[in-house]
């Protein structure tokens, strides 16, 4: 089955070809079947790779497989190649799975839509690209990937493109993911500087054998790759296209922009562990960005009154603990939790569609309430991932949140502080999704007549998908019950090949550095314990807040007003962007160097917009007295210029 | 002897150059371009080109500037209307960048080669062969090529001028 | 005195000379032939085109030399003809529109067209600078007549006068460092000039100058900054198809020359010359992009995207190396292309009531009222902006990369961000494509075969050209692996 690797991007792609030539002719329902059908097939062949890779013996997990030279340029190669191991099979298997189960829920959400073809097209455009990013064996075939998805994504966005404010959504997040993109291209042309190639396997061969931990080249690539990383996964201080991105449908917000690939840059971060692991400086920024980040999206997201914005703002937030995870140099733990996140979010997400379906799409939670009468399956499911991702015992949330957590306390890059970020994080999350939990599905419904009148229950394909994705957030967690269970953490030791050069470096660096204290697995109870108490005072609280005392919530926002309308208007981020950077490059552009230079200096007449339309003799006029004249001058400057500095200096 | 004549050739050029761009009727101008030419073909001779400088002059100074007097007959013109050139700070400006790039192209002479290299055909050994039977053996067997490429040259700018000069589209004759 | 002939090879120059005939015919037939379709006309250059294609094929890997040296027909010259034919025969294929019949005349345009392509063989294929220039100035007189053949139009006119006067100013600085060159190494062969400076070094102020003068002459036709003035009045009045046509030729023939320039002065690399191509490069790159962000009018924003793209291509010549020379063909193919098809999707909208809709406002809506064009329209604004997988992603990679290996990280560094700004004007193309609802009824009659095909051929060529590379470069290496 490995040689077949290429068919697992291969049918979403014929996916997308088949549906923009034909799919414009065909009934919904073909359409859906085909785009859904496309990306079920590439799941099987996930499922069968596994399979293949899990008989393979254990330091031979690798596969490569390249299909054909793509760019070759001096001593600069890169081929269209794939790389099968733990790491990409894991990133397929949820890429593909989760994306299967949200295409079927999509046939039911935006059936009668305008742009239903058109929507499966970027769909399965989008997982075509994703693939490539995640089975990609060298860096430049990662980037294509990489800029498709963000492509796709912006595509996506800017869907429902009627509403102005969507548009400038797609353009918000293309331009901000381009700076991280910037960052990543650069990382790429220093790793080919340094290494002369861009092999994956090449690239971290020679980055273990020739480098030392702390170098400074290997700093800076890392550092490189972060921003890009920051860009795509929305961590501070480029997250901010990401509450935007929820103008998109929310199957997409659900797909794109909570389970696959906001979590690129996580993924990205695991695949360079190596680059990574040499250079402790990087991974240090790494973990303070998570630890910040987690914590500072999950305040917003107390505040915020549209079911989608705390999904949003949650959805940042827990990335920000897979890139702590990172941070700390527990990349399996990152991916484990990238991998439940997945599920529950996805969940979540689709839950709020099914919502908002009922809602005639109204996503301001304050006027519903009382929905768990109305429609059982989506309150159930949501609350079963609600409690994965609060991070109760048992759920799949519990055992990577705690995962990470603890490595975040006691691995060698570890401290008390991240630790303190994470599980106070922990409890925000666990209080604003109760209290999502709470306003929307509890009390009474809020919504006018009209409104109220059309609440029902979602069709059969949206609930399905929301029960698989339920039943993913319950039991995904438990490949991976770590050691203290007495589970062996079998998740981690299937991962481990991939991490294994990182590890040796580890060992090595603290063969001369001293060990780290061996940990005793009382303390571990101990803080998971404190974790728990700290999640079940959030989820109280909500409680309190919303169930019990319901006019509290308003009471504590005046008390302290400054504080809560600093948080609810985001810390003001946007605003601050805005008048920092993007009004002076507009400026510059506009009225420094188009409107100036380029037409006051130097169309010099009238106005240099206009004179299009000028009549015959006025437009001689304005050749003879204005244009060409200045034209002139500006080329007689070049040339003394040109001549004074090649001749004179 | 020869500087003499040259700074009268140049001297002469130059003037008759800026009054040519100076003066506002059209013929007046036409005629100071004639002189421009002569004082070059004059300076062809001192260069020893004799050739060059018959060609100068009859081609020039001769069939051109008869068929420029002739379209200015046939239009009538007289004086020439005259726009502004241009507001004071663009001229001002403008002659700025001159006087520089009149300096340094003074000093890239002035400090450049004082002999520069001679190419294939220094004059003594134009002046034994001579100079019209020089050109045309090279005009024919070395430079064949630019030649004929320029008689391409010609043909263009005819059609081009033909183009651009017809007044109507054949299609609609 | 003794003549003895050189030795001509005459098939050296078959394909200027197919090109010459053809450019005769063309012009000649309407006179005996009434009422010719212009589809006829555009199918006698097509064939032209493709024959001169075959001869140029058949000169390739022969290294011949023609006219006693005057005609190079290296592998260098005839992959650069290569892409000057593609853009030939897609500029005619867009030229099959409707809305310019009322303006164009087609045997004229056609004529032109062939003999300007005739300037740019001649261009790339001599080392001898008179040649050089003879080619540039056949090139010149026809660009001149192009840009101005709508004869109706005050802005086609405009355009027409202005690019004439200043490029007659430019050819006056071209000539004058030629003049310079000659006077200080005594001959007008730049393989002789380059023999001269290795001789007595890359300095005196005769070389230096005139080498800074054949510069300017050259940049000024490329539209480098601050060389550029003319370029957005002369695109944006001239005919589409010849915006199109110009925006890839005359910058790839710019480049050429400039290339074989360069290697002449052969220590480019030691000499302080690299800064001063490093600031126009950079300054080229900055000036086009920032500016097209504040353009409204697609075809004046499409002119200042040239100029950046001038920019980058400089940036393979500043790298010095057969590397950055393939890149730069590269790169060239890609941007004829995706260029072409942009203005080819410009000119098919350009295509209605007699409006040329080149307000962006006029894009709104069309992807889904027009998928074809809005899909093609979209892949080459994707490919400008250097989006993967398409051509223009891989090509800017390779320049780039060039760059950086002969160590130019700043350089490159700034380019890379050069292309994100420009990202942001390119999608606006694409959001208006996409995103917003038609805000007025812009009636586009069906496009013609031609257009269509052409489209059709860039896309497919565009997308290509980016996911399968590695052939075309190989080919491009091909004609650059005698070049030092």
């Amino acid at each position: 089955m490995l040689d077949y690797v290429w068919l697992v991007p291969l049918f979403p792609l014929l996916g997308v070809i088949f549906n923009t030539i034909f799919g414009w002719k065909l009934k919904e329902k073909v359409v859906g079947i085909i785009g859904s059908t496309t990306i079920g097939l590439s799941l099987l062949v996930s499922i069968l790779l596994l399979l293949d890779l899990l008989k393979l013996p254990e330091h031979h997990k690798i596969f490569e497989l390249t299909l054909f030279k793509w760019i070759a340029a001096g001593s600069f190669a890169a081929e269209i190649g794939f790389q099968i191991d733990p790491l990409s099979v894991i990133m397929m298997l949820v890429v593909t799975g989760v994306s299967f189960v949200i295409h079927i829920y999509s046939i039911g959400y935006m059936h009668g839509d305008r742009g239903f073809n058109r929507f499966f097209i970027f769909m399965n455009l989008f997982v075509f690209a994703m693939l490539l990013l995640v089975m990609a064996n060298n860096f430049l075939l990662m980037f294509v990937g990489w800029e498709g998805v963000g492509l796709c994504s912006y595509l996506l966005i800017g869907f429902w493109y009627e509403d102005n404010n969507n548009a400038d959504a797609g353009k918000k997040a293309f331009i901000v993911n381009r700076i991280g993109d910037f960052g990543f291209l650069l990382g790429i042309f220093l790793i080919f500087t340094t290494f002369g190639t861009i092999d994956f396997t090449d690239v971290f061969h020679k980055a273990a054998v020739n480098f030392h931990v702390g170098d400074g080249t290997m700093v800076a690539i890392a550092l490189l790759l972060f921003i890009g990383a920051v860009g795509k996964s929305a961590q501070l201080p480029l997250y901010v296209w990401l509450p935007d991105a929820m103008a998109g449908p929310t199957p997409v917000s659900a797909l794109i922009h909570a389970a696959t690939m906001v979590t690129a840059g996580v993924y990205m971060i695991a695949r360079t562990n190596v680059i990574y692991t040499l250079a402790p400086a990087a991974l240090m920024v790494v973990a303070i960005v998570g630890a910040l980040t987690a914590i500072y999206a999950a305040t917003i997201g107390i505040t915020q009154f549209d079911i989608k914005k705390v999904l949003a703002y949650s959805t940042i937030s827990q990335i920000g603990y897979m890139i702590l995870a990172c941070g700390v140099g527990a990349y399996s733990a990152g991916i484990f939790h990238l991998m439940t996140h997945a599920f529950f979010k996805a969940c979540l997400f689709l839950g709020a569609g099914s919502v908002m379906h009922a809602m005639s799409n109204n996503t301001d939670i304050r006027i519903m309430g009382g929905l768990r009468k109305y429609m059982p399956a989506t309150f159930w499911t949501f609350l079963l991932a609600t409690l994965a991702i609060s991070g109760i015992p048992g759920f799949s949330g519990f055992f990577s949140k705690d995962e990470i957590l603890w490595q975040s306390f006691s691995s060698s890059y570890g401290n008390f502080w991240l630790w303190i970020l994470g599980a106070v994080a922990a409890g925000i999350t666990a209080f604003y999704m109760f209290r999502l939990v709470f306003v929307t599905f509890y009390g009474k419904l809020r919504a006018d007549e009209e409104i109220a009148r059309h609440v029902h229950e979602s069709p059969k394909t949206m609930t399905v998908s929301l029960w698989i994705l339920a039943g993913l957030s319950v039991i995904g967690g438990f490949i991976g019950i770590p050691a203290i269970f007495g589970g062996g953490n079998r998740f981690e030791h299937f991962l481990e090949p991939v991490f294994e050069k990182s590890a040796a470096i580890r060992e090595s660096a603290m063969a001369v550095h001293g060990y780290a204290v061996e940990q005793g697995h009382s303390l571990e109870w101990t803080l998971m314990g404190i974790v728990f108490a700290i999640v079940l005072l959030g989820i109280g609280l909500a409680y309190l807040m919303y169930i019990k005392k319901t006019d509290l919530p308003g009471l504590v926002s005046r008390r302290i007003k400054p504080v809560y309308q600093l948080v609810f208007n985001k810390y003001y981020v946007d605003e601050i962007y805005n008048a920092l950077v993007v009004q002076p490059i507009k400026n510059v552009s506009d009225y420094l160097l188009w409107k100036f230079v380029d037409v006051k200096l130097i169309d010099g007449t009238v106005n240099g917009t206009g004179y299009l339309v000028r009549f015959a003799g006025r437009s001689l006029r304005t050749i003879q007295t204005g244009f060409v004249q200045n034209y002139a001058l500006v080329f007689i400057l070049g040339v003394v210029l040109l001549l004074l500095y090649v001749v004179f200096i | 002897m020869v500087t003499i004549f040259f700074f009268i050739f140049a001297v002469t050029a130059l003037v008759s150059a800026v009054l040519m761009i100076t003066y506002k009727n059209p013929v007046y101008s036409a005629l100071f371009l004639i002189l421009t030419f002569f004082s070059l073909a004059g300076m062809y001779f001192l260069l020893e080109a004799q050739f060059i400088a018959i060609v100068q002059i009859i081609v020039y100074a001769g069939a051109i500037m008869v068929l420029f007097l002739f379209v200015m007959m046939l239009l009538n013109l007289r004086q020439e209307t005259r726009l502004p050139i241009g507001r004071p700070f663009q001229v001002a400006l403008g002659s700025i960048f001159a006087l520089i790039l009149l300096i340094q192209l003074f000093f890239i002479v002035k400090v450049g080669l004082t002999v520069s290299k001679f190419g294939a055909f220094p004059p003594e050994k134009i002046n034994k062969i001579g100079s019209v039977q020089v050109i045309g053996g090279e005009l024919f067997t070395n430079y064949l090529f630019p030649f004929e490429a320029a008689s391409i040259l010609l043909l263009v700018g005819i059609i081009g001028a033909i183009i651009l000069g017809r007044k109507k589209l054949p299609n609609e004759m | 005195m003794d003549l003895s002939l050189p030795v001509i090879h005459i098939q050296s120059i078959y394909p200027q000379m197919i090109l010459v005939l053809f450019a005769i015919i063309v012009v000649i037939l309407p006179l005996f032939v009434h009422n010719l379709k212009r589809e006829l006309l555009a199918l006698i250059s097509v064939v032209g085109l493709v024959l001169a294609y075959f001869s140029l094929i058949n000169l390739w890997g022969q290294n011949l030399t023609g006219f006693n040296g005057m005609i190079v027909g290296d592998n260098f010259s005839i992959a650069f003809s290569i892409i000057f034919l593609v853009g030939a025969f897609l500029a005619v294929l867009l030229s099959l529109n409707t809305v310019e019949n009322e303006y164009l005349n087609y045997s004229d345009f056609y004529s032109m067209l062939l003999f300007a392509l005739v300037g740019l063989l001649m261009m790339v294929s001599s080392t001898n600078l008179l040649v050089i220039f003879i080619g540039l100035e056949i090139l010149s007189i026809s660009l001149y007549v192009l840009a101005g053949i709508r004869k109706m139009r005050v802005d086609s006119i405009e355009a027409s006068l202005k690019y004439f006067l200043l490029g007659a100013f430019a050819t006056g600085f071209l000539l004058y460092g030629i003049a310079l060159l000659y006077g200080a190494s005594g001959s007008i062969d730049l393989v002789e000039i380059g023999k001269y400076i290795q001789a007595n070094g890359f300095s005196g102020t005769f070389i230096l100058a005139g080498a800074a003068m054949l510069l300017i002459g050259l940049s000024f036709k490329a539209a480098f900054v601050p060389f550029h003035m003319w370029t957005p009045d002369v695109y944006q009045g001239a005919p589409t198809p010849v915006t199109a046509f110009m925006s890839a030729g005359v910058k790839g023939a710019a480049l050429a020359v400039l290339l074989r320039f360069v290697w002449t002065i052969a220590p480019l690399s030691k000499a302080d010359w690299t800064i001063a191509i490093w600031i126009i490069a950079f300054l080229t790159m900055t000036v086009g992009n920032v500016v097209a962000i504040a353009q409204s009018n697609v075809k004046r924003m499409l002119a200042y995207s040239s100029i950046a793209h001038a920019g980058y291509l400089l940036v393979g010549v500043l790298a010095g190396s057969q590397l950055g020379q393939a890149s730069i063909m590269y790169y060239l193919l890609v941007y004829t292309m995706m260029n072409l098809g942009a203005f080819g999707v410009i000119s098919y909208l350009g295509n209605s009531n007699k409006q040329e809709n080149l307000n962006l406002r006029d894009y709104r809506g069309l992807g889904f009222k027009h998928p074809f064009a809005g899909l093609a329209m979209a892949i080459f604004m994707f490919s400008l902006a250097g989006v993967p997988p398409t051509g223009g992603f891989v090509g800017k990679f390779y320049l780039f990369n060039s760059a950086i290996q002969a160590g130019y990280l700043w350089l490159v560094i700034f380019g890379v961000m050069n292309s994100v700004i420009s990202a942001y004007y390119y999608l606006r193309v694409v959001v208006n494509l996409y995103m917003h609802e038609p805000e007025k009824e812009v009636a586009v009659p069906k496009a013609s075969l031609g257009l269509s095909f052409a489209l059709l051929i860039a896309m497919v060529a565009v997308l290509q050209m980016g996911i399968m590379s590695s052939s075309y470069f190989e080919f491009f290496r091909q004609a650059v692996i005698a070049m030092p």
